[in-house]
């Protein structure tokens, strides 16, 4: 590369990583200051003398425990039950007669792209039949839906491309559908589970609409949908922001080092 | 071994698109049963100039946000392709706004946006109204919508562009053909599908999106930036029309389909 091309690189890079991190810039400053004062005064970019009174506030609260007890309970769930039918499935689509495997995945995908801007409202009277409403529950049955057929796309693209000795051998010695995926497939689809898994995250993350159809009691919200219960509460901004810097964060920041993993995974087979 | 899936993608997806299609047909109201009207909802619909808004701004939404990110992510990829100190951690940073809560992220930036002590303006040290025209908070929402969406180009392009082997192009070099040409002859035809599948699901997020536009301008000022699925919300369960709120839903299937063409395509081009 030449020096000006190098040069053009690294000035784009640093200006999109000021962009990319003002935001987070924004909300530690408010986090970092009591009341409503990060609305009103000072510079809203820097906490000149940081006040903890947010976390140490969230460390006590037991709205924030719930919370962040709820928030993982979801991802948790949302994720076992995701990666668990989505692997069952590909495996089936791709290694067992199903007949119009193809027809059946692309199928599954196009789900997927529906808007969830058409499904949430039918959705409401699906989770109160199943006595779900105001339960975090009620997320941990719906977020597997948009995943489950994202994931199955991706994890079938991958079987299908192994090497069909891999499974009929172990077939040959006995092995049943369980103990195949289990020593056999899953082993060298770890990186692709992971990439799954993130796809999950992000899902479950992004999620707005849902959480704020479903969830309406304080004690039933997790740190993400109270974020769309309250709107953030104006005049105590810093609580809120508070709660998503420790309780999701982190998780967020690390999962961000994996975005490789995560474009490689959801490539397998549109990518080589 | 199919169960489990189709369980899910049967009640979380079909149950209630079939659902939605039949409230679409009727005159269903929150807290009160409708009669069949046949199309009713729709040719309302067609006929109500806050939709055509809706449609157009929803398209300019779209189209402005996933041209822009296109252009970033190709850049930035380009900008990561070769190993540096400190990449893996600018990657990440890149990638941070992607997996981030997007609520979070919105009601950031509608207090950097806002024009009472909002930290845009307070760096200009000006005071513009970034949400009060229709044009500039149209602006302030792709703007927002980069910030989140971006990341996903740039991954799956850096991911295809290793694909691009090198002795191809070191052959190119050879030849004597411009950087240009190299570009659009050889590296290009490899990023496609990646740009492809970003495309994709940018389009697709970007069109049914719903949390940054309610957050941070609500459908205004005055409708301009209101999207269908805002529209939506606001006619379903603010004035309580199902009927007329799954119509709206269910007017922008056809995008839907187109996308599932070109997606057939992708997968079935191997």
């Amino acid at each position: 590369m030449s020096l000006l091309a190098r040069l053009a690189a690294g000035s784009l890079l640093t200006a999109f990583l000021v962009f990319s991190l003002a935001p987070f810039l924004w909300m530690v400053a408010a986090s970092l200051k009591p009341g409503d004062e990060q609305l009103i005064f000072g510079n809203p970019w820097w906490a000149a003398s940081p006040d903890w009174s947010n976390y140490t506030k969230l460390l006590v609260s037991p709205l924030f425990l719930r919370w962040a007890g709820n928030t993982a309970l979801v991802l948790l769930g949302t994720l076992a039950i995701s990666l668990g039918a989505s692997i069952l499935a590909a495996y089936a689509l791709a290694h067992r007669r199903v007949p119009q495997a193809r027809l059946l995945v692309v199928a599954l995908f196009a789900t997927y792209l529906l808007p969830s801007g058409l499904l949430w409202l039918p959705m409401i009277k699906v989770v109160q039949a199943l006595g779900l409403a105001d339960s975090p529950l009620a997320l941990v049955v719906t977020y597997p839906g948009l995943i489950i057929p994202f994931a199955t796309w991706v994890l079938w693209n991958f079987f299908k491309d192994l090497p069909p000795d891999l499974v009929e051998q172990a077939r040959l010695e006995g092995a049943g559908d369980l103990r195949i995926l289990a020593r056999v497939l899953l082993p060298v689809a770890l990186p692709v589970l992971a990439a799954v898994a993130l796809f999950g995250i992000a899902i479950t993350f992004n999620d707005y609409l849902y959480g704020l159809a479903f969830l309406s009691a304080p004690g039933a919200q997790t740190l993400i949908s109270e974020v769309a219960h309250t709107s953030v509460d104006i005049n105590d901004a810093g609580f809120t922001f508070a709660a998503i810097l420790l309780g999701v964060a982190p998780v967020a920041v690390f999962c961000a080092f994996f975005a490789d993993t995560y474009a490689k995974g959801l490539g397998t087979g549109v990518i080589d | 071994m199919l169960a489990p899936a189709l369980t899910f993608v049967l009640g979380v997806i079909a149950y209630p698109l079939a659902t939605a299609l039949w409230f679409s047909l009727t005159s269903v109201q929150i807290g009160g049963a409708g009669h069949f009207v046949g199309f009713a909802n729709y040719s309302f619909l067609f006929g109500l100039g806050t939709y055509g808004d809706a449609v157009r701004n929803t398209v300019v939404y779209t189209a402005g946000s996933t041209v822009l990110k296109a252009v970033f992510g190709l850049l930035l990829a380009f900008s990561l392709a070769r190993p540096f100190p400190g990449r893996r951690i600018v990657y990440a940073v890149l990638f941070l706004p992607f997996i981030f809560p997007a609520d979070m992220g919105a009601v950031a930036w509608y207090y950097l946006f806002s024009n009472v002590h909002g930290g845009i303006n307070y760096l200009i040290q000006r005071d513009v109204a970034w949400l009060g025209t229709g044009p500039l908070a149209m602006a302030s929402l792709i703007t927002v919508n980069v910030w989140h969406g971006t990341a996903l180009f740039t991954v799956l392009v850096l991911a295809a562009l290793r694909s691009v082997p090198g002795n191809l192009v070191d052959a190119a070099v050879i030849d004597g053909a411009r950087w240009y040409q190299r570009f659009l002859r050889i590296v290009l035809p490899y990023l496609v599908p990646g740009l492809a599948l970003a495309a994709l699901l940018s389009v697709l997020g970007t069109f049914g999106d719903f949390v940054f536009v309610y957050l941070i301008t609500g459908g205004g000022p005055a409708n301009s930036t209101s999207i269908v699925g805002t529209m939506a919300f606001e006619v379903g369960l603010l004035n309580g029309d199902l009927g007329l709120a799954s119509a709206i839903s269910f007017s922008v299937i056809p995008v839907y389909l187109i996308g599932l063409v070109y997606l057939l395509r992708l997968v079935a081009g191997r």
